[in-house]
């Protein structure tokens, strides 16, 4: 076998390969945003989906807080865009700010019990909270439109004038703006795992006590880690009411949404940075690909059930760091990348869904950290 | 008083089929470290090879037992084939496979049955007049059933946990895996004999329990009884057999109050102030009522 060729980061060999690679991911989305309408559609509900996932992996992934209430930050964040909109005439734009601000605070609300109770019973703590969402959607219907469901009138969503996009064209402006996000997102996660913040996550995870005893805060990493861990899911809330326009408390914001985040982020790949878009990836169009498969309409939706299944139990058999790990994995052999010796300003990440070109070992770069979080 | 008397009766009935659940639950959780997700899928499973048994012309006392039977083959088979491989991975791993065992196993049964609401024949009497009337309130023959089937289910694993050399070694797989193989236990046997013996509960769970429920069989069934079980194992102590029993019967009975006395929240919120008062009493002992706390060494 060839020796794996050499990059360091921050020389030039490496950034032109993160510009290039940032370059490939605006071209494909220039590329997708011409395709039909409905693929378009499709590709936004991927990229909300990928947003939500990235705010779970920060609590799951990287701090090892199973969370199974993630559902009731997305259906937060969906309401509040919902409610204000509908009921105070806010501008949905503006709406964000809010939204997002309440999911900090309820999750670092959540993040408090996870100061005494851990692994599944801290999961418990979760299933309370996505248990409840529904349920208080319902109790105060006045705001909410309770179990009928909030629809949300699409004059109001039209993209704004200064955005150059027309009042017809909801569906393209709803696309760019999701891509910006989840790029900004992905920015985001990656600028903070690699921080000395990011240590405390991934330190925290490995062994709660030997990270207390090294120096770090653990109580508030935790609280801080569920707090922002809402936000970015909460923001695809916002995302996710602009673009579905009609929410009901049991449509999309159970304990079975919260599955599917949790899914899509073993599929992808935990604790990677770009596992959570090849999860969403999957958790849209494994479904979609499958359900055509079927013979008859009779029983739609079981056969790409079952399907799932399967190929969520054949990851964990082939790929147990989930594909971008295994992706990662494999391109090591190709490229190492190789931390620069002095600190030198953090490299840009890459932008967007370059998933299966990215040479970023997520994985391996992570067990480094651990490595050098616990000593 | 009836009224009390009869919410209480209604909370214990909906208790118990919590707590032989959340038993079934901590069984699995004793061998394997991990919740599993698919044991109310699995309940459900078997239970639609009940109901199909029924239309098929036989009595429901043979479905129960065809589908305890089922439960026995499942539950050693999955051990076997998907979880073994990766217990020794990690405890994420396993739940993963729990998860998509989940998802699989409900697919496949609106599948095979469609995902039409099936009506599930009682194996008790459960006519409008099958009652015994105590201090005014009404105990249906059904619920009384559910109470005994749960009692008798109850009595055989802690005969089994404590009186059988196979229950022995199933308490020292789950105290000390590595001392249990080596002094000559086979603790694979062990675990598979575990989750043959959880599926196989929840299969019963599954047939007394879809007659009472008022959206009969359909593929949603289980879901919400595998949330309070787990709620409940929780609650108990994920690792104690007395706490689910204990657990699942406080959740019933809370609900129930809940919903019948606390005006405000309680005909529209009774899961989330139930789940509520079991996450406050988590904050107070983190390791549940009866669960044991984990000792670390760093």
């Amino acid at each position: 076998m060839p020796a794996p060729f050499v990059l360091t980061r921050g020389t030039w060999p490496h950034r032109l390969l993160l510009l290039a690679i940032a370059a490939l991911a605006v071209l494909a989305l220039l590329w997708a945003s011409g395709l039909a309408q409905f693929r378009v559609s499709q590709l936004t509900s991927v990229f909300i989906y990928a947003i939500a996932i990235s705010g779970l992996n920060l609590a799951t992934g990287y701090t090892g807080l199973l969370s199974i209430g993630h559902s009731a930050f997305f259906g937060l964040g969906a309401y509040t865009t919902g409610v204000l909109v509908m009921r105070y005439n806010w501008d949905p734009l503006a709406t964000i700010a809010p939204a997002v601000a309440l999911c900090f605070a309820v999750g670092f609300l959540i993040g408090l019990p996870a100061l005494r109770i851990r692994g599944l019973y801290l999961a418990l703590v979760t299933l309370a909270v996505g248990v409840a969402f529904p349920e208080l959607v319902r109790r105060f219907s006045s705001l909410t439109g309770g179990a009928r469901g909030l629809v949300i009138r699409r004059r109001l969503l039209n993209p704004p004038p200064w955005s150059g996009f027309g009042p017809g064209e909801r569906t393209q402006w709803l696309f760019w703006l999701s891509a910006v996000t989840l790029g900004a997102v992905l920015l985001l996660v990656h600028l903070l795992v690699r921080s000395r913040a990011g240590l405390a996550m991934v330190a925290t995870r490995d062994n709660e006590i030997a990270a207390a005893a090294s120096g770090v805060r653990v109580a508030t990493v935790k609280t801080s880690v569920f707090g922002l861990s809402g936000a970015v899911t909460g923001l695809a809330g916002c995302l996710f009411a602009m673009y579905l326009a009609a929410l009901s408390p049991d449509g999309s914001f159970t304990l079975l949404k919260s599955i599917e985040f949790i899914t899509g982020l073993v599929i992808g790949g935990a604790a990677t940075r770009l596992g959570p878009v090849v999860g969403a990836f999957a958790v849209v169009y494994i479904p979609y690909l499958t359900s055509s498969l079927n013979p008859s309409n009779v029983s739609q939706g079981q056969l790409s059930g079952v399907l799932f299944g399967v190929v969520l139990i054949l990851i964990i058999f082939l790929m147990p760091d989930g594909v971008v790990g295994g992706l990662s994995r494999l391109s090591g052999r190709l490229v190492q990348l190789r931390p620069a010796r002095v600190n030198t300003p953090t490299p840009p990440a890459p932008e967007e869904n370059n998933h299966e070109a990215s040479p970023l070992p997520g994985g391996r770069d992570d067990r480094d950290l651990t490595a050098r979080g616990v000593q | 008083m009836s009224l009390l008397l009869d919410r209480l009766f209604d909370g214990i009935t909906n208790g118990c089929v919590y707590a032989i659940m959340a038993l079934a639950l901590v069984i699995v959780f004793r061998g394997s470290g991990t919740i599993n997700f698919a044991q109310g899928e699995l309940a459900l499973f078997t239970t639609y090879i009940a109901w199909w048994l029924t239309t098929l012309g036989a009595p429901i006392w043979a479905g129960l037992v065809v589908s305890a039977v089922a439960g026995l083959v499942l539950g050693a088979g999955i051990e076997r084939t998907l979880i073994r491989p990766v217990r020794r991975r990690n405890d994420m791993a396993v739940l993963i496979v729990c998860l998509g065992l989940f998802t699989a196993l409900n697919a496949l049964a609106g599948l095979l049955w469609n995902s039409e609401t099936k009506v599930m024949p009682s194996i008790f009497p459960n006519g409008l007049d099958d009652y015994v009337a105590i201090g005014g309130a009404r105990l249906y023959f059904d619920g009384l059933g559910v109470w005994l089937v749960v009692l008798v289910v109850v009595a055989l694993m802690f005969l089994l946990f404590n009186r059988t050399r196979l229950g022995l070694h199933m308490r020292a797989v789950a105290n000390a895996p590595e001392s249990a193989a080596l002094s000559g236990v086979r603790t694979g046997r062990v675990l598979m004999f575990g989750w043959a013996v959880s599926a196989a509960i929840g299969a019963v769970a599954g047939v007394l329990v879809t007659p009472l429920s008022p959206q009969q069989l359909g593929l949603q069934t289980m879901f919400p009884i595998l949330i309070y079980a787990s709620a409940a194992a929780l609650f108990g102590g994920l690792d104690s057999p007395i706490g689910a029993v204990v657990g699942g019967l406080v959740l019933g009975v809370l609900q129930q109050l809940i919903m019948g006395y606390v005006g405000f929240i309680g005909d529209t919120l009774p899961q989330t102030a139930a789940l509520t008062i079991i996450v406050a009493v988590l904050v107070v002992r983190p390791t549940g009522l009866f669960g044991t706390r984990q000792l670390e060494r760093v």
